[in-house]
This record gives structure tokens, C-alpha cells and sequence, in this order.
């Protein structure tokens, strides 16, 4: 957000407290889907949403590698909840672990440089996605202005 | 009507992002700006007042900005609300949902000073609040 209000250094305190906050509830919807996971995998909805708002406020203060781990934590707990065996959501769990349990690194230490094995675990997430059929579709802002004007 | 007498409703879960929104409206001269967690506390607020327009996040519990949007299309005295939607959430099938249920506009994050403004006075003008 560093062309709206107050400086950016502020702005990312204010926000890593607010998210890690965020990232708590994301942990505990995790451990629950975990000891019953058939049951559970509704809640995966719970996780997609704390890591759209992980996103969207990451992408605001463009800490760009927080936005995309999270990001591709928002796409597969989608595919989480349509998973039909134990199997597809156990391999959800366990790569929305990792890339938690990454985001919350990255939340605490902002500042440091992309490492080696956040790039690994992005591809190892990108890959994942892409065997559960990939992302959902997106519009960018011309196809939504399109969309909008469509309709009247 | 002049835009210091617009009132304006943010809803958004990130205190971070609703806080700097409306410091960005307030720099523009709205002078009426108001801050909602979810959109559970907007509705109330929203029963007990008027607001010419809404920005609203998308991913909020109690009650998200989708059940808002819906909410404020349906009820008799606020149905003619600008409602903006401001939100990460740019898969096609949410986006055409929310334009289905009535939204204005939306605007996608991250957001920009120009971005906002351009989106804000465009709905504020197309639907007749500011001359």
C-alpha cells in the first residue's frame, strides 16, 4: 500500500500482527480437518478464506512470495472441500501445512531474501494444484468492466 | 449532493485495510466515513442509518460481502446504495455472482489511490449521488 497512507514499515507491523492473528485460525482449521478428515472437509472453507485475506493484503503491501504461498493455499483447500477420497485430502492437508507453516515463517521474517526451498515449495504447490486440476478461472480488470457493462 | 455530505460505509475484517481505505476517502473530502468488521456489524448499521455507498470486502464472518450485497438489494430503504465490492477474490464465477446480485463495481486488490478514485466518484456520478 505504498501509495496510500502512513509508511510502509508501519503499515507491515500493523499487518504481521493482524495476519499472524489470521494464520492462527487457519492452524487450529487444519488440526481439526486432520482428526477427522472425511468429516471435516468443509472447514477447509474456513482455511480459504484466512488465506484469501493473507493474500489480499500481502499482494497491498507487496510482500509478493506471503501472496503467492498463500495464494496457492487459498486454491488447493478449494479443492480440499471437493475432494472425494481420503487419500486427495490427506495430500491436501499435508501441503497446506507446509505452506502455512511457510507463510507464518515468512510473516515473522518479511525482510529476508526468497530462499532455495520457499522456491521448491512453491513449485512443489504449483504442482500440486495442477493435479488437482488447477486453479479456478480468473478475470482481470478489463474482462470484469466487460462483465459489468454487459449486463446494462 | 456535494461529496463532504456523502456517506460512506468500509466493511472490511483486515483493520489494516479499512483503516487505510478511509484515510484515503478522508483525503479525497469525504468527510462521512465509516468502519464495519463484518458484514453483520454493516447491516445493523446500516438498518440504523443511510449510506450512499459501501465498500465492502468479500471474505468476512460473521456474514461475508456477497450476504451483504444481498441483503442491501433486497431491503426496501437501502436498495439504491452504491455498493462496491473490494476484494482479492477475482475467480470468474464470484465475480459474476456479485454482478448478478446488483454490485456497482469492483475493485480488485492491491488497490491504489488512483484506483479507488476512479471507481468510487465513477459510481458515485453513474448513479446520480454527486452532480
Amino acid at each position: 500500500m505504498t501509495e496510500l497512507v502512513g509508511s510502509q514499515a508501519e503499515k507491515i507491523r500493523e499487518f504481521i500482527s493482524e495476519l499472524s492473528g489470521f494464520a492462527l485460525v487457519a492452524e487450529y482449521t487444519l488440526s481439526t480437518i486432520e482428526k477427522d478428515m472425511e468429516a471435516n472437509k468443509s472447514m477447509f472453507s474456513v482455511f480459504s478464506d484466512r488465506m484469501l485475506a493473507i493474500r489480499g493484503t500481502a499482494q497491498q503491501l507487496e510482500l509478493k512470495n506471503i501472496a503467492e504461498i498463500a495464494g496457492l493455499g487459498e486454491e488447493i483447500a478449494v479443492k480440499g472441500s471437493g475432494a472425494e477420497t481420503r487419500s486427495q485430502i490427506r495430500k491436501c492437508v499435508g501441503s497446506l501445512w507446509d505452506a502455512l507453516t511457510t507463510v507464518k515463517y515468512l510473516l515473522e521474517h518479511h525482510a529476508e531474501e526468497t530462499s532455495e526451498e520457499q522456491d521448491i515449495l512453491i513449485h512443489r504447490l504449483q504442482a500440486t494444484l495442477k493435479a488437482f486440476g488447477g486453479s479456478r478461472p480468473k478475470v482481470d480488470e478489463d474482462e470484469i468492466a466487460k462483465l459489468l457493462r454487459d449486463r446494462g | 449532493m456535494l461529496r463532504e455530505e456523502v456517506s460512506v460505509l468500509v466493511v472490511d475484517d483486515v483493520n489494516t485495510m479499512r483503516t487505510q481505505i478511509k484515510l484515503l476517502l478522508k483525503s479525497f473530502g469525504f468527510r462521512h466515513v465509516s468502519l464495519a468488521s463484518h458484514g453483520e456489524e454493516a447491516m445493523h448499521m446500516i438498518l440504523n442509518g443511510t449510506f450512499h455507498l459501501i465498500l465492502a470486502d468479500w471474505q468476512m464472518a460473521p456474514m461475508n460481502g456477497l450476504d451483504l450485497l444481498r441483503f442491501v438489494r433486497t431491503n426496501e430503504a437501502h436498495k439504491n446504495a452504491c455498493f462496491i465490492m473490494v476484494t482479492a477474490d477475482n475467480t470468474k464465477e464470484n465475480v459474476i455472482g456479485a454482478i448478478q446480485l446488483g454490485v456497482d463495481d469492483y475493485l480488485l486488490k492491491p488497490l491504489t489511490a488512483d484506483s479507488i478514485q476512479n471507481k468510487v466518484y465513477g459510481v458515485l456520478l453513474k448513479k446520480g449521488v454527486l452532480a
